[in-house]
C-alpha cells in the first residue's frame, strides 16, 4: 500500500515537475508567473486527442504535434499578451497572464465543449511486480518519459549555447543584451520550451486520467507552482525535486489523511514553504 | 421588470463593496490578491452560521462575519505579505481552493448542498426582506465602505500607503513601517469583503460553496482594472457595468469569461489606468523605476 502509494505519487509528481519547469524558466527569465501554463498544458492535450481521435494519426506523431501545437500557443501568448508590458509594474502583466489564462479556458469550452473525452488509443499495460510492489507499465513509461524531458533540458540549459544564453538573460538582461544576445529571442525560446513541455505533461495526464477537458490544467498548474516555489523559483533541479516531492506529499496525504482535501495538500505545502525557507529547497532567484 | 432591476441594484451594490475592498490591495498597497470570493465566502458563511446556530441579529451577524473574514485575512496576511507581491497571488489563489474544499467538506456548513433559510434582517418587527427594503440596507453599507475608503485613503496613512505603492524601499527609508501597512489594508480588506458577503448570504437567504470560487475572484479583479487600479470612482464604475453588462448580452452566455479574459489583457496593453484612472498619475505607478 504504501509502496504503492508512493509510486502513485512520483508519477503525477514527474507530470507536475514538467509544468514547473516551464514556471520556473520564464519566472527565471521575465520574474513573471505564467498563470496560463495550466491552459497550454490543456491545449497540448486536447490537440494530441483530437488528432488521435481522426485514427489518421500514429501516436508518436500525435504526441510531437501536440508539444508543437503547445510550444506554438506558448510564443504566441508571449508576443501578445507579455511582450507589450514589459517594463511595466510586475503587478500588470500578472493580472494580464490571469486575463490570458481566463480567456484560453473559455476559448477551450467554447472549441472544445464541455465534457470529458476520454484518450482515444487504447493502450495494454500490463503489472509488473518489483520487490513484491505491483506497478503497471504505463506509469513507468509516464515517470520515465517525464524524467527523460526533463534530463534533456537540463543538457539543453547546460552545455548548448542557446541554453547558456538563456541562463544569462536571466541573470542579467541588460548585461545579456551588451554580450550580443538576442534577448527578445531568448524570452520567446524560453515560453516555446517551457511551454511544449507543458503540453506534454498535458498528453501524459490524459493517458494517465483517461480524461480531457477545458479545465482540466487549472489545478496542476497551480500545483506545478507550488512546486517550483517548494523547490527553489528560476532553479531547474529545484523544479524537478519540488514537483516529485509534491506528487508524492499529495498522494500519501489522500491516502493516510482525507481524500476530500487532496487538492488543498499542495497549498498548504506552499504556505508552509514561503513561511519557514521562502528560497525554496534548492536556493532559487525568488527573494 | 422593477423587481429586477432592484435586484440588479442591489447585486451591485455588494460587487461595489467587493471592487472598493479588492482596490485597496490593488491599488493602494499594490498587491494583488485572486482569493477575494474566499473572504466574500467567510463573511457570508460566518454570518449565516451566526444567525441560524446562535440567533444573532443581522447587525451582530454581519459584524461577526467582518471579524471572522478579517481575522483570516489576517493570519493569510502575516506570513505572506513580507515577500514579494507574485506570490501572494498564487497564496492567495491557492487559499481560495482550500477553503472552496472546506466549505465542502464540512459538516457545518452543509456541504455541497450549502446553507439555506438564512434569515433576513428585521428591525423591531419590521422585515427588510422585500427587495425594496433591502436595497436601503445595501446602501447604507456602501455609503459607510466608500466614506471609510474615502477618508483612509486621504489620510496620513492612505499617504504613507501610496508611498509604498510607489517606491517600497524609499518609503521604508523615510520611516514608513511597510509590512505593517500591507497586513493591515489586506485585514482591512478581507473585513470589507466579509461584511458583502454578509449582505449577500441574508438578501439571497441561501449559500453554497459555488458561489465563492476563482470565477467570482477574476470577477472581481476584472472589475477593479475595468474601473481602474487605484480609483475609487472607477470601482464604483467598474462594479456597475460588470453587473449590468452580462445581463445586457444574455444571448451570449458562455463568452462571458472569453470577455472578461480579452477586457483584461486588452485593457493593460491599451489602456492600464482603466476607465477612471487619473490618467498621469496612476500611469506613472505602472512604469517599473530603474
Amino acid at each position: 500500500m504504501f509502496w504503492q502509494q508512493l509510486f502513485n505519487g512520483l508519477t503525477t509528481g514527474s507530470v507536475y515537475a514538467l509544468i514547473a519547469l516551464g514556471y520556473t524558466m520564464i519566472y527565471g527569465i521575465l520574474g513573471l508567473i505564467n498563470f496560463a501554463q495550466g491552459e497550454i498544458y490543456m491545449f497540448g492535450a486536447f490537440v494530441a486527442v483530437l488528432l488521435l481521435a481522426t485514427g489518421q494519426v500514429n501516436f508518436f506523431l500525435a504526441f510531437a504535434l501536440g508539444m508543437a501545437a503547445a510550444a506554438a500557443l506558448g510564443v504566441v501568448l508571449e508576443r501578445v499578451a507579455f511582450r507589450p508590458l514589459r517594463g511595466s509594474h510586475p503587478l500588470v502583466p500578472l493580472i494580464s497572464a490571469i486575463g490570458a489564462s481566463i480567456f484560453l479556458q473559455s476559448l477551450g469550452l467554447l472549441l472544445f465543449g464541455p465534457e470529458d473525452r476520454p484518450f482515444p488509443v487504447q493502450f495494454t499495460f500490463s503489472t509488473v511486480t518489483v520487490a513484491g510492489v505491483p506497478i503497471s507499465t504505463l506509469q513507468m513509461s509516464i515517470l520515465a518519459a517525464a524524467l527523460g524531458l526533463a534530463g534533456l533540458l537540463v543538457v539543453f540549459v547546460r552545455y548548448t549555447t542557446y541554453g547558456k544564453a538563456i541562463v544569462a538573460c536571466a541573470l542579467d538582461r541588460d548585461t545579456a543584451r551588451l554580450m550580443g544576445i538576442n534577448v527578445d529571442r531568448m524570452v520567446a525560446l524560453t515560453f516555446l520550451i517551457g511551454s511544449a513541455l507543458s503540453g506534454a505533461a498535458g498528453i501524459m495526464m490524459a493517458i494517465y486520467y483517461n480524461g480531457t477537458y477545458p479545465r482540466m490544467g487549472l489545478l496542476p498548474g497551480l500545483k506545478a507552482f507550488s512546486a517550483a516555489i517548494l523547490g527553489g523559483v528560476g532553479n531547474i533541479p529545484g523544479a524537478i525535486l519540488g514537483g516529485l516531492l509534491l506528487g508524492v506529499a499529495e498522494s500519501l496525504g489522500a491516502a493516510y489523511l482525507s481524500s476530500g482535501y487532496k487538492d488543498g495538500i499542495a497549498f498548504a505545502i506552499l504556505i508552509l514553504v514561503l513561511l519557514v525557507r521562502p528560497q525554496g529547497l534548492l536556493k532559487g532567484r525568488g527573494d | 421588470m422593477a423587481a429586477y432591476l432592484l435586484h440588479l441594484a442591489i447585486l451591485a451594490g455588494i460587487y461595489i463593496i467587493l471592487t472598493v475592498s479588492l482596490n485597496l490591495i490593488i491599488g493602494y498597497a499594490g498587491q494583488v490578491s485572486l482569493g477575494h470570493a474566499a473572504f466574500y465566502g467567510i463573511g457570508a458563511y460566518a454570518s449565516a452560521l451566526s444567525a441560524l446556530n446562535l440567533h444573532f441579529p443581522f447587525p451582530a451577524a454581519a459584524v461577526s462575519g467582518m471579524l471572522v473574514a478579517g481575522g483570516c485575512g489576517l493570519a493569510l496576511g502575516l506570513p505572506t505579505l513580507r515577500l514579494k507581491e507574485d506570490y501572494l497571488a498564487v497564496v492567495t489563489l491557492g487559499f481560495g481552493v482550500i477553503l472552496g474544499l472546506v466549505f465542502l467538506n464540512l459538516e457545518i456548513t452543509g456541504g455541497p448542498d450549502g446553507l439555506a433559510g438564512i434569515p433576513s434582517p428585521n428591525f423591531f418587527g419590521l422585515s427588510f426582506r422585500p427587495a425594496s427594503r433591502y436595497l436601503i440596507i445595501v446602501a447604507v453599507a456602501v455609503a459607510f465602505v466608500l466614506l471609510l475608503t474615502y477618508r483612509l485613503v486621504d489620510s496620513y496613512h492612505g499617504r504613507a500607503l501610496k508611498a509604498i505603492r510607489d517606491h517600497e524601499i524609499t518609503a521604508q527609508v523615510m520611516g514608513i513601517n511597510t509590512p505593517g501597512y500591507k497586513i493591515l489594508i489586506f485585514t482591512l480588506a478581507a473585513a470589507l469583503a466579509g461584511l458583502a458577503g454578509s449582505l449577500y448570504a441574508h438578501y439571497i437567504t441561501f449559500i453554497n460553496p459555488e458561489t465563492f470560487g476563482l470565477h467570482t475572484s477574476i470577477l472581481i479583479l476584472a472589475m477593479v482594472v475595468l474601473g481602474g487600479m487605484g480609483s475609487l470612482a472607477g470601482s464604483v464604475a467598474g462594479a456597475v457595468i460588470l453587473t449590468a453588462l452580462p445581463e445586457l448580452l444574455r444571448q451570449a452566455h458562455g463568452y462571458q469569461d472569453l470577455v472578461y479574459g480579452a477586457l483584461l489583457v486588452g485593457l493593460l496593453i491599451w489602456r492600464p489606468q482603466g476607465l477612471l484612472g487619473r490618467g498621469k498619475l496612476s500611469l506613472k505607478f505602472l512604469q517599473r523605476e530603474g
